[in-house]
């Protein structure tokens, strides 16, 4: 299996790949854990599904698939943690799809966490109690509804509500009848997901969950009873989460937004302290060690320290699919690996280039970690959904690239130029420029007024009989194409008209064809063309047949008329190819 | 005059004006002859050689890709070939070309222009059936259906209509088997069956018959055998020949044949090779050292190409083919007035036409010899016929922008598309002179038209791009660039543009 690795790298053995594994889903939805509390950890991933299967939870134990279940909703985020101190060491998956978080023991369910529903609008809810006690008719309920809507201040509808006013007229008491008796609720979706230590910085320590929402909420959810600790609002929708310390004692939370802003959130206070503006959208976050790094979406790499001042940043060849930490305890080696779409794997301690890998298809999302009982694993998964294993070689120098940054200016400097040298030749003619310059400018000038009276006076024979192609009068600005598709004796011609004016359609143009009639038999010699609208390019065709074997060609003559007007607006004369003669096969 | 030639014995008289290539007094005659009697071989001889020498068109450089070859290829080994290993793929070759599009404009096919117009120099393979059988709009470049047919048909039937009373030969009553023993007959049998029938066939059977008759011993027809095979498609079995003929006689037609096989199955390294090893056998000769100018132009190696054409000169200085191409590389590497020379040369050895006269008003211009420069452009438009004229007042319109002239350029322009409706590079000129306007739906309908036309042009894409950047429609302009840079990679413009556009994507 390892050959199908096109694997360039020093420091990765490729342990493991399956190209049709067929995982489609994102970066947050992978993690690595000892799911069944024994030394080897697995992998475990929550499958987007397709429209063909539904989306699933998938455990990797070694190389092969030990768990594959379905489950009800698409998710979001995945993540391990403990929740108990009991023995032995168990740590449970927390799954986040929809407004709720199913947290899997041993991958058997275990329990299930809602995300508190919203408030609801007090002018909808009485709405539909009143509608309940048939006080209004659908109609008002349905105009009342659309007037809180349309009321930007006030608190958004609820999904049923919001269904009612889509439904079609005729369906509405229907619909009302049927749902009536079901009580108001407005829910939101979770969109990150993070674990944050209680008390202890132990690695099987328990930890408390941190969920974003999409009603831009934040939330911090004790780990025994499942009730929320705190709760955040932010200035937009969070969209990654990172966070250190212990939420006993002190902690840091480290929100990026959608809208590419980076929000710092400390324990205690009363609101997040807003800290970084991103040029464009993050597209993973990463805390290594006491620095931040951000890949972004212009192609760029963004490390700040913890006092959120911009370190560096490194512009990627290609665009960033994903980002993951690698903190390699053994040999205390702490970078982060960059995933592009030009194939490539970088791994960067600080801003420099440890080691690029490249791998058969876009990297989609991974993670490195422990799996089975090797320490320092990468799992690759690609767009296309295949499976990559990679160990990192135990002998391996993760010094390098740190000398190789290279001071000075770049050695494109020094590079000569291409630039022919200037000829004899050239020489001796600027010799003769020099001495006879002014009898060569008025020779210039006189032939130049020569050519320019040549030129009008063509033009202006052609303008006269209307041979363009393009028309610039202010009544009819058309552009006429024609070709000849065929080789006989059978032809198509086809003729493409263009109205170039801004805004005036054109009426009543039509299209007159003429050639010789002993030799060419057209199917159509009249087309009239519809309105023609501007910048739209309208087609026309006809079959040209050539009654001729002996290899005999002449032109045919074609002009676009407005009505009304006696002279064509434009010509196009086609010289037809030689035809070829009948094969009889 | 009359009167001594109808005393001359006619056999003599014919033989003379068959010397003379006065072929059509040299059949009469013959005819005569054998009206009074049908055996006489002599006769015979000299009307089929007579008949075979009217039509004769050198096979060597004869050469039409029809659209059933290019489309249906079985013979090229890779259909995405290593760079520098294929025509298919111009300007990959593995050396530094020197030349990049942005100096050095391309046909049609997106291979760099050749100063010397040959057979398959123009058209490249076309990628979809509609390119192929899209007929340029004038005819003598239609392209015919297979190179079996084609032009070959016509120079047959041509042959026929010439003569009312029926063919002088019947090859499907001759008994090929008795002929192919008559070592003084059936040469010019075969050449007459070849060249003048136009029925490989019955050709092919004769080669076969007489190079058993001649015990495999006889060069020529493994040669005339090669030939047949070429023209029927069979291009693995004519190799086999050619070498085979090779082996035993090595002569210069056989290289060029040879050669002129491995070009059609795509292998012009194979070619290569091939003239290296002829010039060692005959150094010297012109031919070869050509066809290698050739191939290395083909595959986009411009230096290599132009330092086999020197070559060229040591031996032959009047070749009209190597001062042209010299001419033309000189031109494009920004040496106008080195280019001149060439040109000058051309002129005095007695080629007067429309693209000479272009392009000495050209050189003149860009060396700065401004006071023959419009002379010659006006000499280029008197001689010019309704195929080349477009191209002439394209010249005109450059040398107008060059001037600063925009009306006189609008104008010259307008009449290059007159005379050809499908010049794209006059649409995308022409439309960067309305931007300038600021007539821009105008401008827009013209790239438009410029790309429609020709999808290899770079500067039409890159041109709307800018135009739709400049309008705020970025999604336009961006799948423009993109296009630009797949017809151009290297193009530095559309890589700012591109960036940029990129920038304004990411951008929050």
């Amino acid at each position: 299996m390892t050959t199908q690795i096109s694997a360039m790298s020093e420091i990765w053995l490729a342990a493991h790949a399956d190209p049709v594994a067929n995982i489609h889903t994102f970066q947050s939805c992978m993690t690595l854990s000892n799911v069944y509390g024994q030394t080897n950890h697995q992998c475990v991933i929550a499958d987007n599904g397709d429209l063909s299967w539904p989306p699933k939870l998938k455990v990797y134990n070694g190389t092969s698939l030990s768990y594959d279940g379905n489950i009800v909703e698409t998710p979001t985020a995945i993540i391990s943690f403990h929740v108990d101190t009991t023995e032995p060491r168990i740590p449970a998956i927390a799954l986040a799809a929809g407004p709720y978080i199913y947290v899997y023991k041993n991958i058997r369910p275990y329990f299930k966490f809602t995300v508190p529903s919203l408030e609801i609008n007090q002018l909808e809810q009485d709405l539909w109690n009143q509608a309940k006690a048939d006080k209004i008719d659908v109609q008002m309920l349905h105009d009342m509804l659309e007037s809180v809507r349309s009321d930007s201040d006030a608190v958004p509808l609820t999904p049923l509500s919001t269904k009612f006013l889509q439904t079609a007229p005729h369906q509405r008491s229907h619909f009302v009848s049927v749902y009536r008796e079901n009580p108001l609720k407005r829910q939101t979706v979770i969109t990150a997901l993070e674990t944050l230590k209680k008390s202890h910085p132990d690695d099987d320590a328990i930890s408390c969950l941190i969920i974003g929402t999409e009603n831009k909420d934040m939330y911090i959810l004790d780990p025994e009873a499942f009730t929320v600790l705190v709760k955040q609002s932010l200035p937009s929708q969070p969209v990654f989460l990172r966070s250190t310390g212990l939420y006993d004692v002190d902690y840091r939370i480290l929100v990026a937004c959608r809208n590419g802003n980076v929000l710092v959130m400390k324990k205690g206070a009363n609101s997040p302290k807003f800290c970084i503006t991103l040029n464009s959208h993050p597209i993973g976050i990463e805390r290594i060690g006491k620095n931040i790094v951000i890949a972004t979406m212009d192609k760029n790499l963004l490390c700040y320290n913890n006092k959120i001042k911009n370190l560096w940043s490194i512009p990627m060849p290609s665009n960033i699919t994903c980002l993951a930490s690698m903190d390699f305890k053994a040999k205390t080696f702490k970078g982060v690996l960059v995933g592009m779409d030009n194939n490539e794997i970088r791994l960067y301690r600080d801003k420099f280039l440890v080691d690029t890998m490249t791998v058969t298809d876009t990297p989609a999302m991974m993670q490195f970690g422990k799996y089975d009982r090797e320490d320092s694993t990468l799992i690759v998964i690609t767009k296309s959904g295949g499976l990559y294993i990679f160990i990192l070689k135990r002998n391996v120098d993760l010094s390098a690239g740190q000398a190789s940054a290279s001071v000075g200016p770049s050695p494109k400097q020094f590079q000569k130029l291409n630039v022919p040298r200037k000829t004899k030749t050239f020489v001796d003619q600027t010799l003769r420029e020099r001495e006879h310059g002014v009898a060569m400018h008025r020779q210039f000038q006189h032939d130049l007024y020569r050519l320019r009276l040549t030129t009008a006076r063509n033009f202006a024979e052609a303008l006269q009989k209307k041979m363009m192609p393009i028309s610039n009068s202010n009544f009819a600005p058309l552009k006429l194409s024609a070709n000849v598709q065929g080789i006989g004796p059978m032809f198509r011609l086809t003729i493409e008209v263009m109205n170039t004016s801004t805004n005036h359609p054109i009426m009543g143009a039509y299209v007159v064809l003429v050639t010789n009639d002993t030799l060419y038999v057209l199917e159509k010699s009249y087309i009239s063309l519809p309105l023609l609208v501007p910048s739209l390019t309208y087609t026309v065709n006809t079959m040209v047949r050539c009654t001729s074997d002996q290899g005999i060609t002449d032109s045919i003559n074609v002009f676009v008329y407005i009505k009304g007007k006696c002279s064509p607006v434009l010509t196009a004369i086609i010289d037809m190819p030689a035809s070829e003669s009948m094969i009889v096969v | 005059m009359a009167l001594v030639e109808k005393q001359l014995d006619p056999l003599f008289l014919a033989r003379s004006y068959l010397r003379r290539r006065k072929f059509d007094s040299c059949v009469e005659i013959c005819s005569k002859m054998l009206e009074k009697n049908p055996y006489d071989q002599c006769a015979w001889f000299m009307k089929a050689k007579a008949l075979t020498e009217q039509v004769y068109v050198d096979e060597v450089e004869a050469d039409t890709d029809g659209i059933a070859e290019m489309l249906m290829d079985d013979n090229s080994i890779a259909q995405v070939a290593r760079p520098g290993t294929s025509f298919k793929k111009p300007g990959t070759s593995g050396q530094g070309t020197s030349t990049s599009q942005g100096i050095r404009p391309m046909s049609q096919s997106g291979r760099p222009v050749s100063g010397f117009v040959r057979p398959s120099t123009q058209s490249g393979r076309p990628g979809t059936m509609e390119q192929a059988i899209k007929t340029p709009r004038t005819a003598h470049t239609a392209r015919p259906v297979t190179s079996a047919s084609g032009r070959f048909v016509r120079l047959g039937t041509a042959s026929m209509l010439s003569e009312p009373d029926g063919p002088f030969i019947n090859p499907s009553q001759l008994n090929l088997a008795k002929y192919a023993d008559r070592p003084g007959l059936n040469k010019v049998l075969f050449d007459y069956l070849f060249y003048h029938e136009n029925d490989i066939k019955n050709s092919l059977e004769l080669a076969a018959l007489a190079t058993q008759s001649s015990k495999y011993e006889d060069w020529w027809w493994k040669q005339q055998l090669g030939k047949c095979y070429y023209r029927l498609g069979l291009y693995r079995d004519a190799e086999k020949q050619f070498q085979s003929a090779l082996k035993q006689q090595p002569t210069v037609d056989n290289y060029l044949y040879l050669a002129k096989v491995f070009v059609k199955l795509d292998q012009p390294l194979a070619a290569l090779d091939l003239f290296e090893k002829g010039m060692e056998v005959f150094p010297g000769e012109v031919s070869l050292i050509i066809g290698s100018a050739r191939v290395h132009e083909g595959l986009g190696d411009l230096d290599s190409s132009v330092k086999f054409y020197k070559k060229v000169f040591q031996y032959d200085a009047s070749s009209v083919e190597a001062i042209a191409c010299i001419g033309t590389h000189n031109f494009y590497s920004d040496m106008p007035e080195i280019a001149l020379r060439s040109f000058r040369r051309l002129l005095q050895m007695g080629v007067v036409n429309t693209e000479l006269y272009n392009n000495i008003g050209l050189c003149c211009f860009y060396a700065q010899q401004y006071d023959m420069s419009l002379t010659c452009f006006e000499r280029a438009i008197n001689l010019a016929n309704k195929e080349n004229v477009a191209d002439v007042w394209y010249n005109i319109g450059h040398i107008a922008v060059g001037l600063g002239d925009s009306n006189l350029a609008y104008q010259a322009f307008q009449m290059a598309l007159i005379s050809d409706n499908n010049h794209a590079e006059a649409y995308n000129n022409l439309a960067v002179l309305e931007m300038r306007k600021g007539k821009v739906e105008q401008a827009r309908a013209y790239f438009l038209s410029a790309i429609t036309i020709n999808q290899e042009l770079y500067e039409a894409h890159y041109n709307l791009a800018i135009l739709s950047e400049g309008q705020g429609d970025l999604n336009t302009s961006f799948k423009e660039v993109r296009k630009s840079l797949e017809a151009f990679a290297e193009h530095v413009d559309s890589k700012n543009l591109l960036a940029q556009l990129r920038q304004y994507f990411t951008l929050l």
